[in-house]
This record gives structure tokens, C-alpha cells and sequence, in this order.
């Protein structure tokens, strides 16, 4: 009779939008990723002879990269032949963090405009992306967050080139009719409805409209209601001007492929396209400094509380990431957790953790606690931050570390397990700006000591520098169910 | 055909057996029903297992003892405390946890090759040798409270407890009890109670633990007939005589404050086990009403009529007793009406002129490649084998699958659709920001 995780959603704690909840394998917030226990150093050397038209880059821990040389398009390849079975995910550098006021929500609303159907591929011909692909039984989705969007599907091998087909055309001839914006928008409406039902949710992106103020990071992801509601197609159509070419683009493939066949196929769908005609704008807004601490209350029906309290910390691709990656594990990775002991152990949460959303820009620290029946915020918020303090001053044990250590040492394997998991990791490492901390950010923890993480600690966990938020539940002014 | 068989080849390891239930490895270690099944994943091993104890087990006196009871497994044995076990998994990245189901207490794991044994060796303790501490006890009872309560509030949760209560009848396994009768019997539970459950349900007898990936199938055994040595008791799976028979149309509200998307469930009790021969047909006919971007529930409610984000259709809850036939959706209220309207149409244009060969060709071609797919990797293998075994079949299910679907006729399909649902009989749940309506919940 235990219900939690009954409401299937996507990455709430990430703010991903996606075109359909149940099937997205969310992707991981930071330290999903796995040590390599002895990846071959980077190298300007190929391993495999590219295919013509390609460029190698360079090859880290079994991956390669090549780029198309006619267009800027980045490629990544991972065989894997554990099983006859491919997962082909494209990302875009693009997320809600391109959007300002008025469009906000326009990434995630161009994702879902992705599936109405291209100049080759759309459901009158019989051949569009979900006809060939549910055909074949393939797995896909596509999903959006602050800085990328992506599709992706896992297929079995002998369906890869049709799907390449498919995803190249709707990177330039995708259909942007009004119609369909018109019957897509009340659909994201509803996706957007379904957030609100979840008042730690809507908590989340409370506490990030008061982190960050001039950031688009203050924006969620899926956008303000009204911007869904009212966005012209005009500026969708600018959007995906803007943004889907092939120089803004990285094809990963991971699974049972050869690399000459799968990059003579890309070269045979993408290479048709030129680079964009104009530079890919870029973001240079910056965050002021904080100069004090935030706070937040949402008050909404509900039976339990709930407490956010939010750091910002620097870009995903900062050295200071795997510290606070291990400080987060320390906190809360299992029963031995210092937040599990502390809080629910002591019966003053129901769940209790610290993790950190990783950004291309800024990135945002939460530690969070689902009040028990009968604990007070304050107390629960003081329990919360006394184990934060405890670091600062006194530091975490090189047991604690080593147990950190070994446990990536396992995700390591855990994660060769399955095509579509490296692919959406590989995704978020795009996102924040650099695939190759999928590979290298485990090395990165394995080198943290003690002090590292007091020292992140001390810098970041700073009183002047949060932003807290409360869950506050009120009477329900109708009957609860029985 | 060819390539799918090269897949199923694939997937099944280095030997180069003709069928994947030949990998499949299937003894009785003392009484426990254990399966293993070597795959190409290097290092890893996924454990998944099974046993008789879920909330339709309770007794009269508490309905919450069955999920407590669960809830005290991972909370100390009478060797090693909750930390120390911690301690253990967490040095070298495994994971144990239990799960308590309508009728199964659920066991998931997964460690690297080398700590098979011990992983093996600490569900057996768990399972045979609790702790039941009454601190540890007290502090399970209020998280269950706690998780109770904070599901009062979930749309999604409280339309189903209404629809399952509607749809079967009181003492069917599937009749759920209220969120207020569990709350008041989680406060009243005893740890005698728990003791009592565990001693009449935890046992071997009808248990299974399917173990999938990087294992050796001697070494397996091994460590399972070393760790459940001399474990006796356990109690077989409810089985109703008689299946649920589907109750007349209803509809009720669950009105809940401040949700702006309405959950929805539409559907009957099926009559029908996984294992019974209308059942694969009938899967197969609603996969193409609503599974997926082309279900015609998709195509149309969302993608022609944009009603909604997410609407689907599924026959469930059929593994072990007879089960239900759902549709799962959510609309704003404002859409709320004019969505169920949609859905109902949808419903009776399907039910009335069944599906076409052109759907069934594709759906079929569907399904069988989803089936593969879904089980390249070693997780999606294990569950596969698991809920086989549930539903009543053995390891050549796994290649006589695709075999039933691929023969499956347009006859047989809508013969199925009409033979077991009424779409003028049909259960309608809302929970969510609507007015409630003159019928409450049951």
C-alpha cells in the first residue's frame, strides 16, 4: 500500500519537459556517471579511421567523436555489442535558458512540434517518427531542459537508418503549422497542469525564480502559462531557425554499430545540410552577486510540509563539482547518509537528500526534507543545515569518502548495462558543455579528499548566498477522498 | 522473423543455444523456485524475487501488517543492526530493497559478480532472522503514516483506490481498502502482528528469485542452498474461485482542492487471467486503442483534439488473480467533460467495429520488437522472467511469446474486445478540482 513515486513524472527536480511523461528514462542529476577505472587517455590519434567527410577529434574512454566537416555536425560513437540493439539520440544546445520573456516555454513546445510531421515524414504518408517507430517497437522520447533538447529512440540495429532518416529530415524540414500549435498547445497546457498538481514542484520552481534574477535559470522549463498559451508560431518558427542546424547539434550513437556504416549514414542524412547562416547566439547574461538570503512560502491544500534550501554553485564543467558531487553522497547515499540519520532516522522527515541540477551556467544546490506528520519547518530546517554546518567545521571522515569511491567504482558497471542510460547521460555532460566529463567527472571523484569537501562546504553553504523555500499545507477547502 | 531471432540469439550469451529459454536455468533450492540466466553484461547481476505476502494477505484484524511487515526488513537482523548492513552494501555499491505488493513482497537487488553471495546471504538474513525492534518498528509505522498521508493529496493515487473499489468487489484481492482504513490500522499495529505475518507468510514455499546477468548458475545455487538452508513455511498466492464479474456503470468524484489536471480512470473488471486464451487477443486489441503515440486514444484525443497530454489503454493487474481493463488519462477541468466524451467515443467505435488487419499487423510487428528491445538490458530481462513465472509460465514462454502474437487473428482480437468488455457497463473515476458529483467514491 505504499504509494510513493505512484505519480510517474518527468525529472521534476531537473525541470525536463518531455512529450510524454511515462516513457522518458529520466535522466540523472549529477553522479550517475561512472568511474573508468583505466579509460585510454584522450587522444588527436583515431582509433578507427573516420569515414569520409569526417574529422576524428579525439577519443576518451571508448568513445569517439568526429565532425562532419561540410556542416560543424558533432558525432559520438559508442559500440557496445552486448545485444544487436542501438540507441540514436540527437541534442541540440537549446533549452529554456535560450528563451526571454514572452517565449519562455518555445523550446519545449518546438520539442512537441518535432512529432507533427516533416516534408518527408508525417502520418498522411504513413511514414512519420511514431508510426515507424512503434511499428519496430522502438523506445523513444524526446525531452527538454535549461540548456539542451533532445530525441532519442532505442531500436534494434536493423531499424537504424530509417531512424536516422526520420531525425535528419525534421532537423530542417520540420512541418511549423498554426494547427497544430493550436491543438500541441493546450496538450503542453495540460502537461503544464499536471506540474501543478505537485505542490513540491511548484515549491522548486519557486525556489529558483528567487535564486536566480537575471539568469533565465529564474524560468522553468515548460514557461509561464500564459507564454505557453499565446506564443505565435512565428516566434516557434524563429526559434528552430535559430537553432536546429547541424552546427548546434551532437549525434550520439551507442549499441551494436560498426563505425564507417553509421557515419556514412549520417553523412548520407545530415551532410545535406550547410552550417546556419548566423552564429548560434549566444547567452552573456551573467547573475548578479547575492547580497542576502531569500526566502520563499507556497501555501497550497496539502497533509505534509516540505523544505528546499538552495545554493547556487558554479557551472557544471567546475573543478568543484566532484567535491560537491561527494558531499552530496555523503549526505545522502543510503541509510548511512548523514541527512538519513539525522532527519529520518530521528523522525523528523519522511525523505531527506542533497544534489545538485547541473547547468551550463550557475548551477543550483538544493538540500531538501519531506516533513513527517507533526514536524515543524523550523526544526526540520535547522536539522537540515546543522548537518551542513557540522562539515564546515568539522569535515566528513576518509571512510565516508572511500565508500563514495567504491560506490561509483560499481556504477561503473551498472552503467555498460543498457544503450538509452549512456545516451541520456552522455546528453545532460552535452547540456552543461562538455560530453567528456561523462568519462572524466568519476575520475574527478575519485581524486576528492576530506578537505575538498570542507572546503566546497565552507564556500558555498553560505547564509547570505541561499535561498530557502517552505511547503506550507493548508485545510483542503473541499473533502478529502476517503 | 530472421532478425529477430538473431536478437533472441544475442541476448542469450556466448552459448549458442536456439532458444533463450535454454539459457534459463531453473532449480528448487529449498523450496525456493530460484532462475538464473547467464547473459553478455559483464560484472553485473540483477536479483529479483517474489513472495507471498502483499496487503491481500492481511488479516482481518490489521490490513496495514502485511506493508509494516515489509517495512521491517531492511531495519536490522538479529546479527547486524541497520547501519552495519548499510555499511556493507554501500562499500561495495549494491543495493537491497523490498517493495510490498497487492499480493507479493517485492526483493530487488543489484551488486557486481563478486558479491553475489553476500547480497544472497543478506536477503536470507533479512528475510529469516529481522531484528523487529520496537524502536525500529515505531519509526517504520510513522514513515507509513507519513507516506500515507502525503499521498491524500495525489490525484493520481486516489483515483485508483476509488476505481479498484468500484470495479472488483469487497474480498477480491484487487479491492483496495480506503487510505483512512489504512492510516487507522497503521496506528493500531503491533509488533506481535508483524511477528505473527512474518512467521505465517515469509517461508520458501512459494517464493521466486529469478537472478540475471553476469552468474554462474552452480554458484548461484550454491550460495542459495548455503543461505536458506532449513527456512520452511509460506503461504500460496489468492486465488478466487470465481473471477471479479464487472460491475454496472458507475461514476464517482474524488474531489480534491487546488489540481488543476483532472485524473482520470475509465474501464471494468476483465474476468480474465494473464494466463487465460482471450487474454493475449484482448492485450492486443486495447494496445491498439491506447498504447502509445499511434493508439487511436492518442491520435485523436490528444493529437487531433488536444485534450490532454497523456491518455492510454491496459489490461493489468491479470498476473496472479483476474484483473481490470483501464483507461488512465488527465484533463483540465475545464476539458474535462469534453475529454471523457471523447474517450467514451473513441471506446465505442473500437469496441463496436473492432480493430482493423492493418492495425493488428503493425501492433503485432510492434509488440514483438518491443518485447526484444525491452529486454536488452539485464533489468529488462530479470522482470520478464519474473513476471512469466507469476503469470504461470515457464522459460520457453520467452520465445513462445512472440510465436502467440505473430499467430494472433483480427477474429481472435475482436472476438476478445467484445466477449469481455461493455463499454455501457464501464467505471468512471475523477479525482481532482471538479465538483463532486452525487455519487461518492465506494
Amino acid at each position: 500500500m505504499r504509494e510513493i513515486g505512484i505519480d510517474n513524472s518527468c525529472l521534476v527536480w531537473a525541470g525536463v519537459g518531455c512529450l510524454l511523461a511515462a516513457a522518458i528514462q529520466a535522466a540523472p542529476l549529477k553522479g550517475a556517471a561512472a568511474v573508468q577505472q583505466a579509460p585510454p587517455p584522450a587522444s588527436a590519434a583515431a582509433q578507427s579511421s573516420p569515414g569520409a567527410g569526417f574529422s576524428h577529434v579525439k577519443s576518451l574512454g571508448g568513445i569517439d567523436e568526429y565532425r562532419l566537416d561540410s556542416n560543424g555536425l558533432t558525432v559520438l560513437l559508442v559500440p557496445d555489442h552486448s545485444a544487436p540493439v542501438v540507441t540514436f539520440e540527437v541534442t541540440y544546445q537549446v533549452g529554456s535558458r535560450n528563451e526571454v520573456t514572452g517565449t519562455t516555454g518555445a523550446t519545449h513546445i518546438l520539442e512537441h512540434m518535432m512529432f507533427k510531421g516533416s516534408e518527408a515524414f508525417n502520418d498522411p504518408k504513413g511514414n512519420s517518427i511514431k508510426q515507424l517507430l512503434e511499428r519496430v517497437g522502438g523506445q523513444f522520447n524526446a525531452s527538454t531542459s535549461f540548456d539542451r533538447t533532445n530525441y532519442f529512440a532505442t531500436i534494434g540495429r536493423e531499424s537504424l537508418e530509417s531512424y536516422i532518416a526520420i531525425e535528419a529530415d525534421r532537423m530542417r524540414h520540420l512541418w511549423l503549422h498554426d494547427a497544430d500549435r493550436q491543438s500541441e498547445m493546450t496538450v503542453v497546457r495540460n502537461e503544464y497542469e499536471r506540474g501543478k498538481n505537485d505542490p513540491e514542484n511548484v515549491l522548486l520552481e519557486e525556489v529558483s525564480a528567487a535564486a536566480y534574477v537575471a539568469l533565465p535559470y529564474h524560468h522553468p522549463t515548460i514557461g509561464w502559462k500564459s507564454d505557453i498559451e499565446h506564443v505565435p508560431i512565428a516566434k516557434l518558427r524563429e526559434f528552430y531557425d535559430t537553432f536546429y542546424w547541424p552546427n548546434n547539434a551532437t549525434v550520439t550513437v551507442v549499441g551494436d554499430i560498426e563505425t564507417e556504416p553509421v557515419l556514412a549514414l549520417i553523412r548520407k542524412y545530415y551532410g545535406v545540410y550547410p552550417r546556419s547562416p548566423a552564429p548560434i547566439p549566444t547567452v552573456y547574461t551573467e547573475e548578479p552577486v547575492q547580497s542576502g538570503e531569500r526566502r520563499v512560502v507556497v501555501k497550497r491544500p496539502g497533509e505534509l510540509g516540505t523544505i528546499i534550501v538552495a545554493h547556487k554553485v558554479p557551472n557544471g564543467r567546475d573543478a568543484d563539482q566532484a567535491p560537491l558531487e561527494m558531499l552530496d553522497a555523503i549526505l545522502s547515499s543510503g541509510k548511512n547518509a548523514r541527512l538519513y540519520r539525522a532527519l529520518v532516522d530521528q523522525g523528523l522527515a519522511l525523505s531527506a537528500g542533497a544534489g545538485t541540477d547541473l547547468h551550463h551556467d550557475l548551477s543550483l544546490h538544493t538540500l531538501f526534507a519531506a516533513l513527517t506528520p507533526g514536524a515543524s519547518h523550523d526544526e526540520v530546517e535547522k536539522a537540515l543545515l546543522a548537518e551542513i554546518n557540522k562539515i564546515k567545521t568539522s569535515g566528513v571522515t576518509p571512510a565516508e569518502v572511500a565508500t563514495v569511491k567504491q560506490q561509483y567504482i560499481a556504477e561503473d558497471a551498472y552503467k555498460r548495462d543498457g544503450t538509452a542510460a549512456v545516451a541520456s547521460e552522455i546528453s545532460e555532460w552535452i547540456g552543461v558543455g562538455d560530453w567528456t566529463l561523462y568519462v572524466t567527472f568519476p575520475q574527478k571523484v575519485q581524486q576528492v579528499t576530506p578537505a575538498d569537501v570542507q572546503r566546497v562546504a565552507r564556500q558555498y553553504f553560505v547564509a547570505d548566498q541561499s535561498t530557502t523555500g517552505w511547503f506550507v499545507p493548508v485545510a483542503s477547502k473541499t473533502e478529502k477522498g476517503s | 522473423m530472421i532478425r529477430l531471432s538473431m536478437m533472441a540469439l544475442l541476448l542469450i550469451g556466448s552459448t549458442a543455444a536456439a532458444n533463450m529459454a535454454d539459457q534459463a536455468q531453473r532449480s528448487k533450492i529449498n523450496g525456493i523456485d530460484l532462475i538464473t540466466y547467464r547473459t553478455n553484461v559483464k560484472d553485473v547481476v540483477i536479483l529479483l524475487g517474489v513472495l507471498p505476502a502483499g496487503d491481500a494477505m492481511a488479516e482481518p484484524g490489521n490490513i496495514a501488517v502485511p506493508t509494516l511487515s515489509g517495512m521491517m526488513l531492511d531495519r536490522g537482523t538479529k546479527a547486524l543492526d541497520k547501519f552495519a548492513i548499510a555499511d556493507k552494501l554501500d562499500n561495495v555499491g549494491a543495493e537491497i530493497s523490498f517493495t510490498v505488493g497487492v499480493q507479493s513482497l517485492e526483493i530487488r537487488a543489484k551488486c557486481l559478480r563478486k558479491d553475489l553471495p553476500l547480497i544472497i546471504e543478506t536477503i536470507a538474513a533479512e528475510l529469516r532472522t529481522p531484528a523487529l525492534q520496537v524502536t525500529e518498528f515505531n519509526k517504520a509505522k510513522q514513515q507509513f503514516i507519513g507516506e500515507l498521508e502525503a499521498s491524500a493529496q495525489n490525484t493520481g493515487a486516489r483515483a485508483t483506490e476509488a476505481f479498484n473499489r468500484a470495479v472488483f468487489p469487497a474480498g477480491h484481492p484487487n479491492h483496495p481498502h480506503t487510505l483512512n482504513e489504512y492510516l487507522a490500522a497503521a496506528r493500531l499495529a503491533s509488533i506481535e502482528e508483524i511477528r505473527n505475518f512474518q512467521a505465517k507468510y515469509y517461508g520458501p514455499a512459494h517464493m521466486t528469485l529469478v537472478v540475471v546477468g553476469d552468474v554462474s548458475d552452480a554458484d548461484t545455487q550454491s550460495e542459495m542452498s548455503k543461505a536458506f538452508a532449513g527456512w520452511s513455511g509460506g503461504q500460496d498466492y489468492i486465488r478466487p474461485a470465481k473471477p471479479a464479474i464487472a460491475a454496472a456503470a458507475s461514476e464517482a468524484t474524488v474531489p480534491l482542492a487546488d489540481k488543476p489536471s483532472v485524473s482520470v480512470l475509465l474501464g471494468q473488471a476483465t474476468g480474465l487471467r494473464y494466463s487465460d486464451p482471450d487474454t493475449l487477443a484482448l492485450r492486443v486489441g486495447t494496445a491498439i486503442l491506447g498504447r502509445g503515440f499511434t493508439g487511436r486514444l492518442m491520435g485523436t484525443v490528444r493529437d487531433k483534439e488536444g485534450l490532454t497530454y497523456n491518455i492510454g489503454a491496459t489490461v493489468a493487474d491479470d498476473s496472479i488473480v483476474d484483473g481490470v481493463w483501464e483507461i488512465s488519462a488527465s484533463f483540465a477541468p475545464a476539458l474535462l467533460s469534453k475529454g471523457v466524451e471523447s474517450t467514451r467515443r473513441e471506446v465505442g467505435k473500437w469496441w463496436s467495429d473492432g480493430v482493423t488487419e492493418q492495425e493488428l499487423a503493425t501492433r503485432k510487428q510492434g509488440a514483438v520488437g518491443s518485447y526484444f528491445v525491452g529486454m536488452s538490458t539485464t533489468l529488462g530481462l530479470a522482470e520478464t522472467i519474473l513476471v512469466n513465472t507469476q503469470r504461470g509460465f515457464d522459460p520457453t514462454w520467452l520465445d513462445a511469446y512472440p510465436k502467440a502474437v505473430k499467430a494472433l487473428t483480427r477474429e481472435q482480437v475482436n472476438a476478445a474486445i467484445k466477449a469481455h468488455l461493455n463499454p455501457g457497463a464501464m467505471v468512471l473515476v475523477e479525482a481532482g478540482s471538479v465538483a463532486a458529483s452525487a455519487k461518492a467514491p465506494p
